[in-house]
């Protein structure tokens, strides 16, 4: 980076929004997110779809789609009762992942700001849409509750489709617990209608872990409210023919056979990545940073995202009693990808374990396609369709791998 | 911190976007020169120095200032058409973003898809992006730096372009017409446009009537 | 968009290229009564397009946005095909995503600016082909439909995929030759507009575009409807004279066969009793505004 990102001077970037300060039809209150993150009460105690739904209620969502798979349905289904105090302007169920996706598109296409739920198969049924979104520059917040997603049918835990989400040029999140996806859920909304990233995200967390457990939460006043989308900062026109120009195609085919149309479509592909690149700043800015650290100095490292860092954090506490010491790296955002931020994490690591709620190891690949010698990189250990992961598993694993 | 500095090219078959070569973008009250994040007003006065040092400086308006639908469109224009004068630059608009080639005339536009043909047609040294959608000024400037030599600004209203070589931020009326004064300064001080000699484009419905 | 806020800042107005100058003064923004007439003596809103030579959709296109009721608050939904080469060239907002999602952006996009306009009439209109509308789509054009979406669906039913070279489709007439049906097709052509009347259209209408008269008012009446009844399909038939074998000054024809007596697009359309009412009140109003328009200039 050419310049180091200002922790203290965020709210210069964020409290711009001319609505903040007023009130909303529900009498809430315009607020910088940062401020509503200052302003938090005392803690709830609640279920992963719970906290959705009142992330969602203090959000400013105008448009929600709906439709059910396990385990979203209830976060949806939540949704729903907010429309119906008029919280949302508009709420209904799709036929499909695949058309939900498209209506959140046509939403979002309008200068709509677009909130959905989908899981496993879901997501794979939605994902055409998921790069279109992205080279349309939409900034539509999906939350992804991880599940199962190969036959045979599992509705279980699995992170597996992730996988698939890297390369759709989406920010793609990854909520550890409640509390982070309620946080995530707000930041996400500002980080990505930034008018230099404008992209979607999909804020990922595992399912049943976080959305069917109860959690103790610290939320947000509900008489406080993000601002609202601004479809006319939007690096792309609004299709409202509110706008110029008004001979606008989104988005226009550049499919010509010659080196120019090649060479445009190569650089839109360039510039979503671009955008997905200018998200750090803003994430950085609001969320404290793309990873969580504890202890990196240590010569074993257990290193990965969402729940499994949670039980990777037991695993640590079974290990120092056993006079193990290990530290943490917990990253929360797989998209943009914490290149320089890993990268110091894992200077002085000897051993980095990777445990995931998964069978391919994508974030173990991501790493050592990152770090230099990356042998010292451990991929595991490995659960999915639904099995726990016991905090004894991974402590027994780096005691064999490491000898001890 | 990046090593990397955004300069005229033409820098490859496929420039990369400068965001993924580190450059980060300027926040409120600062904006960058080559990549580097400099004071406001240092940004300026390179700006006017790089107008009155260039052969064919041009302004290319983009939508949200040709087209008058609202009022602090117009005043931009008005902004733009004073800063034209005070250069002397040439204007180019950028319309539209549907992809004209190979039926662009590019003496009297230019379009994101296809930046290059402006730029070589008209032998274009140095300029700066107004009013373009922030996603199709990113197009356009990366593609400019790729295949041509010219030396690019953006004038911009969000949070700037880091694929120009020189961007600012925020950009309002008032912006655009510091920059004529920072011009008009630089004149006042003694430096001469180097501009070669023109005449700006007039049509109308039929055509080019100058 | 009011007419007047489609025109160009005055200071940068002699700086734009004749085309848009055209188009700010000389094109039928803000006129309900604008129509297939002003095709060739007003700007059309089509600037330019890439299809074959003679190709019937083309003319289609014109004749739909020359009768648009109000472009200047329309915005269209396209899908892949031979139409999303010519929205790019149209001087009304549209978009294009996917292929054979239009009907789900299109429910989006109208709950979009319904609810961020809520005082204000806009227009969503679906435009796309066969295969896009009946085939790979069929399931968000019903879905629309059922849920009583308030938008304009038109399909362009050239009885083929002809982007991708004339493949069968579901639209395609029974026992035609093509890629795909390399025996002939062995199912009837999809009854759409009778699906579209079951399915809970308000307005349909089958036809071909060899009368521009009757597709301004299929049009006009299927728009018209949307806005206070729910969904509503016309279906044009715009033959792929490239697919088909025949010559670019034979399209005409081909309508003209197909329309007649015994043809698959004879003419058709249904509407609900209370349709029809409001659709007469509405032609009663369009006579009186020609009417004193006649007289203002008298």
């Amino acid at each position: 980076m050419n310049k180091e990102v200002d922790l203290k001077g965020k709210k210069v970037k964020l409290s711009q929004h001319v609505k903040i300060g007023q009130k909303n039809k529900m009498n809430q209150t315009y607020t910088d997110v940062s401020d509503m993150f200052a302003a938090k009460g005392a803690p709830s105690f609640l279920t992963g779809s719970e906290v959705i739904r009142d992330a969602v209620k203090v959000a400013g969502v105008d448009i929600s789609v709906a439709y059910p798979i396990t385990p979203q349905s209830e976060a949806a289904a939540l949704i729903g009762e907010l429309y119906a105090e008029g919280y949302l302007l508009d709420y209904f169920r799709g036929e499909s992942e695949f058309a939900v996706m498209g209506q959140c598109a046509g939403a979002a296409f309008g200068g709509a700001r677009v909130f959905t739920t989908t899981a496993g198969p879901g997501t794979l049924r939605a994902m055409e849409n998921f790069p279109m979104w992205a080279g349309s520059r939409l900034p539509i917040q999906v939350v992804v509750t991880c599940r199962g997603i190969n036959s045979p049918l599992s509705i279980q835990p699995d992170t597996l489709e992730m996988a698939y989400l890297l390369e759709t040029g989406m920010l793609v999140w990854h909520a550890e617990t409640a509390q982070d996806l309620y946080d995530f859920i707000l930041a996400g909304f500002m980080v990505s209608e930034q008018p230099d990233v404008h992209l979607p995200l999909a804020n990922c967390c595992d399912g049943f872990f976080v959305t069917h457990t109860k959690d103790t939460v610290n939320k947000a006043p509900e008489d406080l409210c993000l601002p609202p989308y601004d479809p006319y900062k939007s690096p792309v026109p609004c299709m409202d023919m509110e706008c110029p120009p008004v001979r606008m195609m989104r988005d226009p085919f550049v499919m010509k056979s010659n080196y120019i149309s090649y060479s445009t479509h190569a650089s839109w592909q360039q510039e979503v990545k671009a955008a997905v690149e200018r998200s750090r700043k803003h994430t950085i800015a609001i969320l404290g940073g793309l990873i969580e650290t504890e202890n990196v100095d240590r010569e074993i490292l257990i290193v990965s995202s969402g729940t499994a860092v949670s039980q990777g954090r037991e695993a640590i506490r079974l290990l120092e009693a056993e006079g193990i010491k290990v530290g943490l790296v917990k990253i929360k955002t797989i998209r943009p990808f914490p290149y320089q931020e890993i990268l110091e994490a894992t200077a002085n690591a000897k051993h980095i374990f990777v445990p995931e709620f998964n069978m391919a190891g994508w974030m173990a690949r991501e790493i050592k396609a990152l770090i230099p010698n990356n042998e010292r990189v451990y991929a595991g250990p490995h659960v999915a369709g639904g099995m726990t992961m016991p905090s004894e598993v991974i402590a027994e694993e780096i005691k064999k791998h490491i000898g001890a | 911190m990046s090593q990397y500095k955004v300069q005229p090219g033409p820098e490859a078959f496929l420039s990369p976007s400068a965001a993924s070569m580190g450059i980060v973008l300027p926040d409120p009250g600062e904006a960058h020169i080559e990549g580097t994040i400099v004071p406001e007003e240092e940004a300026f006065e390179e700006a006017a120095r790089k107008f009155l040092a260039a052969k064919v400086p041009t302004i290319f308006p983009g939508p949200l200032v040709l087209w008058h639908w609202n009022e602090n469109a117009a005043k931009q224009a008005t902004a733009i058409r004073k800063l034209a004068n005070a250069i002397p630059a040439r204007l180019i608009p950028m319309a539209d973003y549907r992809p004209k080639y190979p039926k662009i005339d590019p003496e009297v536009e230019i379009n994101p898809n296809h930046p290059n043909l402006t730029i070589w047609h008209n032998k274009i040294d140095v300029c700066i992006f107004v009013g373009v959608h922030c996603h199709q000024a990113n197009l356009a400037l990366k593609i400019i730096r790729g295949g041509t030599n010219c030396y690019t600004m953006a004038m911009c209203a969000q949070a700037g372009h880091e694929d120009a070589c020189l961007s600012f931020r925020d950009a309002s009326v008032e912006k655009i017409e510091r920059l004529t004064a920072a011009v008009l300064k630089l004149k006042s001080e003694g430096v001469e446009s180097q501009a070669e000699e023109f005449t700006q484009i007039k049509l109308n419905r039929q055509g080019r009537i100058a | 968009m009011s007419k007047d806020k489609i025109k160009i800042c005055e200071d940068l107005a002699d700086i734009m290229p004749p085309e848009y100058q055209d188009l700010v003064e000389d094109a039928t923004y803000g006129d309900q009564d604008r129509g297939w007439k002003d095709v060739g003596s007003s700007k059309e809103l089509i600037e330019q397009h890439s299809l074959c030579a003679g190709c019937p959709e083309s003319i289609a296109f014109r004749y739909v946005l020359a009768s648009l009721p109000a472009p200047e608050d329309t915005v269209f939904v396209g899908s892949t095909g031979c139409t999303s080469l010519v929205f790019p060239h149209v001087a009304v907002q549209n978009i294009h995503s996917l292929f054979g999602n239009q009907n789900a952006i299109a429910s989006g996009l109208h709950r979009a600016l319904k609810v961020r306009f809520p005082d204000k009439v806009k227009d969503v209109v679906v435009l796309a082909g066969d295969g896009a509308t009946v085939d790979i789509g069929l399931d968000m054009t019903l879905q629309s439909w059922f849920r009583q979406e308030k938008f304009t669906t038109i399909c362009f039913d050239n009885e083929l995929y002809a982007n991708t070279g004339g493949q069968e489709s579901g639209l395609m007439q029974k026992g035609f030759v093509s890629k795909m049906a390399p025996v002939g097709k062995l199912f009837d052509k999809v009854r759409l507009a009778e699906i579209a009347r079951e399915s809970g259209c308000h307005y349909v209408a089958c036809l071909t575009v060899s009368k521009p008269n009757r597709v301004e008012k299929a049009l006009k009446n299927a728009i018209l409807v949307a806005r206070e009844f729910g969904p509503t399909f016309i279906q044009l038939y715009t033959p792929c004279i490239l697919e088909i074998g025949k010559q670019s000054m034979e399209g005409l024809d081909e309508m003209k066969d197909a329309e007649s007596i015994g043809g698959r697009f004879v003419y058709k359309e249904y509407a609900t009793d209370d349709v029809k009412k409001f659709l007469k009140e509405k032609d009663e109003e369009a006579k009186a505004r020609k009417k004193e328009k006649k007289s203002a200039k008298a």
